[in-house]
């Protein structure tokens, strides 16, 4: 089957989802989004569909399990983060052993993406610990190291957040493309297409080793704002980190980040091989995400989250991140206030009541209403556990 | 200074010039660059440190290319494709440009025309620059393996299994070795035959390659911090707590020991007991080896900073060259850079 799919309004069954009209409601009259672009997506020929994909065994379920002591003086304990996983896992699954928990959603046989968020390294990206702790967890399930891969886009932020050497030895680290340019590494035959702004080149392709290589996905995003987006979560990590050619979707003070990280999310087999999201809460961005060096932005709270819906997964994160700038006394993510817009960065990475995007929080709903999750609160399965 | 086909003092055979890690001492970068004289384009990202010798600048790339470059002119002399990416800073040694290769090799070239002339066998990737010491080739792989390959032929005279990836690049001093390693521990190997004479434990995982001065052993941790061991025992004489992991390698001068961390600053620790001479932030990360010429430290972080080595005061700094590991090269009026975009810079 060809599954080359034209994204329009009317033929979603969402037609909020993407016409102008239906954007955030929160959106201020004063503030103009240009129009959302047609979408097309294409992808794998004939593929077909998973039971574990998105939102995977648990929709709505979100397990949060807190211990401060995990990071102290912005350094994080192998044996409570160890703890933290295996209980984390056990309550989403409900399974009595943390390597039950993990047999439900790997083989043996698989070929075990880990897919890391390391921009904004070294202040806050996924934490090589934990990154350990969900390697460990997969060879228990009888996966060969080599047969396991950690990875990201961009192997120059790899290197920064020096993952080749925390990890352990024997699984592969893949950078899938050199800071900046080229085009290698991506499946050309698998896009999203979409003039956001006039671009020259309007098609993002899928990354191949998820297209072709793994066969399974665990998800290790962090918890941070992001100027453009509202929060990076799940949903991001996986969309902007597995296509190419995503930072086009922005022209400040506008973005596209909604809904362009729910569609991208939905091509398969990115969505299908996307079995499990584990949220690295170790370190929380409130502002200036996603690459903010600021210590003053970041707090350590010390949270690992589990979930196989990424809808809900990031609406939790959502509320934590704006319950964080409540407390701090700066604007909501939701805030669209032109006056809140700043054309200079350095003023972005020093006030956090300034913003180069309106920023798309609305991403996450969006990417509900296509089928990826459970994005209301009062839907969600949200359970807080103390380790 | 003027360069000069024959002046040897120029030259930079390996990572931070020579094998003291000396980071170029007696070279003058004080003055800032006023122009670049040419510009070469590598072809792809530049994740290693050119080196310098006779006036031909090698340069390794991610793509897998080793560029030999006329300083004089800007020029292509020869280039060299490997069948992997190339993270490895190369070294010289006689006639051979060596260089670690993510196809787990460590290749040896005839550095006047480029043919390959052997290659060493490891189980993974090479990123840590090839030292060589009394005829024998020393290099860590990420297969948690410190071989040691005769530097004539490349055939191996011993393999050590550590305890995790090594990316550290070995600072060879008379019969001894000492190299980080990705579990955590410092270690010293006994040159001749790889057995480990001493190890001792950081809290994290070490990138930082070691500088060694007198009896003191120098290194930074993926922990934050930095350690001064004895070279003979592996004791913790002194550390100092930056505020992020430490991947940048000290380079000593004087009484100083220069070194990064992620954390944005360049810091100046009297090698003796540790104590903080002075530090200067210089970025938001940096990762990236100082060097120290004459009275001044350079390091490359977002941009090529140099920094009055006595105070810390930033002296000149260049918008070029952003790097991850990528170091300047010093040689008399002449800077060389290479860059995470693949460009490498000549400035005067």
């Amino acid at each position: 089957m060809d599954r080359r799919t034209f994204v329009k309004a009317s033929c979603m069954g969402s037609a909020s989802l993407l016409m102008p009209g239906g954007l955030d409601p929160k959106v201020r009259a004063e503030v103009t989004p240009p129009s959302v672009p047609q979408v097309e997506l294409r992808g794998l020929l004939n593929y077909n569909p998973s039971p574990l994909g998105m939102p995977g065994l648990f929709p709505s379920r979100v397990i949060e399990i807190r211990q401060p002591n995990a990071i102290v003086r912005n350094r994080i304990s192998q044996p409570i983060v160890r703890h933290m996983l295996e209980h984390a896992m056990q309550e989403l699954t409900g399974e009595k052993s943390a390597s039950a928990a993990w047999a439900r959603f790997v083989e043996p046989h698989d070929i075990v993406g880990i897919k890391i968020n390391p921009s904004g390294a070294p202040a806050c990206c996924s934490s090589p610990e934990i990154v350990r702790e969900i390697v460990a967890s997969v060879q228990s399930v009888g996966v060969p190291a080599r047969n396991i891969v950690v990875y990201d886009r961009y192997s120059y932020e790899m290197d920064i957040g020096s993952y080749q050497t925390l990890l352990p030895p024997g699984i592969r680290i893949v950078g899938i493309q050199e800071a900046f340019v080229g085009d290698t590494g991506y499946e050309p035959s698998i896009y999203c297409d979409a003039n956001c702004f006039g671009e020259w080149e309007t098609r993002s392709f899928m990354a191949s080793i998820v297209a072709h290589e793994l066969t399974k996905i665990i998800n290790l995003p962090t918890m941070k704002d992001h100027s453009a987006a509202g929060v990076t979560g799940a949903l991001k990590n996986l969309a902007y980190g597995t296509f190419n050619n995503v930072a086009r979707t922005h022209r400040a003070p506008h973005s596209f980040t909604s809904p362009m990280i729910g569609l991208m999310c939905t091509v398969e087999p990115l969505r299908s091989k996307a079995v499990l999201h584990i949220m690295d809460g170790m370190r929380q961005v409130w502002h200036g995400g996603p690459l903010t060096q600021v210590q003053d932005f970041i707090d350590q709270p010390g949270i690992l989250l589990a979930a196989t819906d990424p809808v809900a997964l990031d609406t939790i994160e959502l509320e934590a991140i704006e319950t964080k700038r409540r407390e701090r006394g700066v604007p909501s993510l939701w805030q669209h206030d032109a006056n809140s817009i700043t054309e200079d960065s350095g003023e972005f990475y020093r006030n956090a009541s300034k913003n180069l995007f309106f920023r798309q929080p609305g991403h996450i709903a969006a990417a509900g209403k296509l089928g990826l999750g459970v994005g209301d609160l009062k839907q969600i399965d949200h359970r807080v556990l103390s380790a | 200074m003027t360069e000069t086909p024959k002046d040897k003092s120029l030259d930079w055979p390996t990572l931070l010039k020579d094998n003291t890690r000396s980071g170029g001492q007696g070279q003058q970068p004080a003055r800032p660059p006023e122009r670049a004289i040419w510009q070469f384009h590598a072809g792809s990202s530049v994740r290693s440190a050119p080196i310098l010798q006779d006036r031909i600048l090698y340069v390794t790339s991610v793509g897998g290319l080793v560029h030999a470059i006329d300083v004089g002119t800007g020029t292509s002399k020869w280039k060299f494709q490997a069948p992997g990416q190339i993270h490895s800073t190369p070294s010289l040694s006689g006639n051979r440009l060596l260089f670690g290769c993510d196809d787990g090799k460590v290749y040896a070239l005839d550095r006047h025309v480029g043919n390959k002339l052997w290659e060493a066998a490891s189980e993974a990737e090479v990123w840590a620059s090839p030292v060589v010491s009394n005829g024998v080739v020393f290099f860590g792989s990420a297969d948690t393996k410190v071989y040691g390959v005769d530097a004539a032929t490349g055939s191996q005279r011993w393999v050590r299994e550590l305890g995790g990836r090594v990316y550290s690049t070995i600072h060879a001093v008379e019969h001894r070795l000492y190299v980080g390693c990705g579990d955590g521990r410092v270690y010293s190997l006994d040159a001749s035959s790889g057995t480990v004479l001493w190890s001792t434990l950081t809290g994290q995982g070490i990138d930082s390659s070691p500088a060694v001065d007198g009896d003191l052993v120098l290194i930074g941790s993926e922990d934050f911090w930095v350690y001064a061991m004895t070279a003979s025992a592996g004791e913790v004489r002194w550390k100092y707590e930056t505020g992020l992991g430490i991947a940048s390698s000290p380079a000593v001068s004087g009484d100083l020991t220069v070194l990064g961390s992620k954390d944005g600053f360049l810091y100046a620790l009297e090698t003796q007991t540790g104590r903080l001479r002075w530090k200067t932030v210089v970025g938001e990360v940096v990762t990236a080896p100082p060097v120290i010429g004459h009275g001044v430290v350079c390091i490359q972080a977002g941009g090529t900073f140099a920094l009055d080595c006595a105070t810390g005061k930033v002296v000149w700094q260049a918008a070029l060259a952003g790097a991850v590991q990528a170091v300047p090269v010093l040689a008399g009026d002449n800077i060389y850079l290479a860059s995470l975009s693949g460009e490498v810079y000549a400035l005067r």
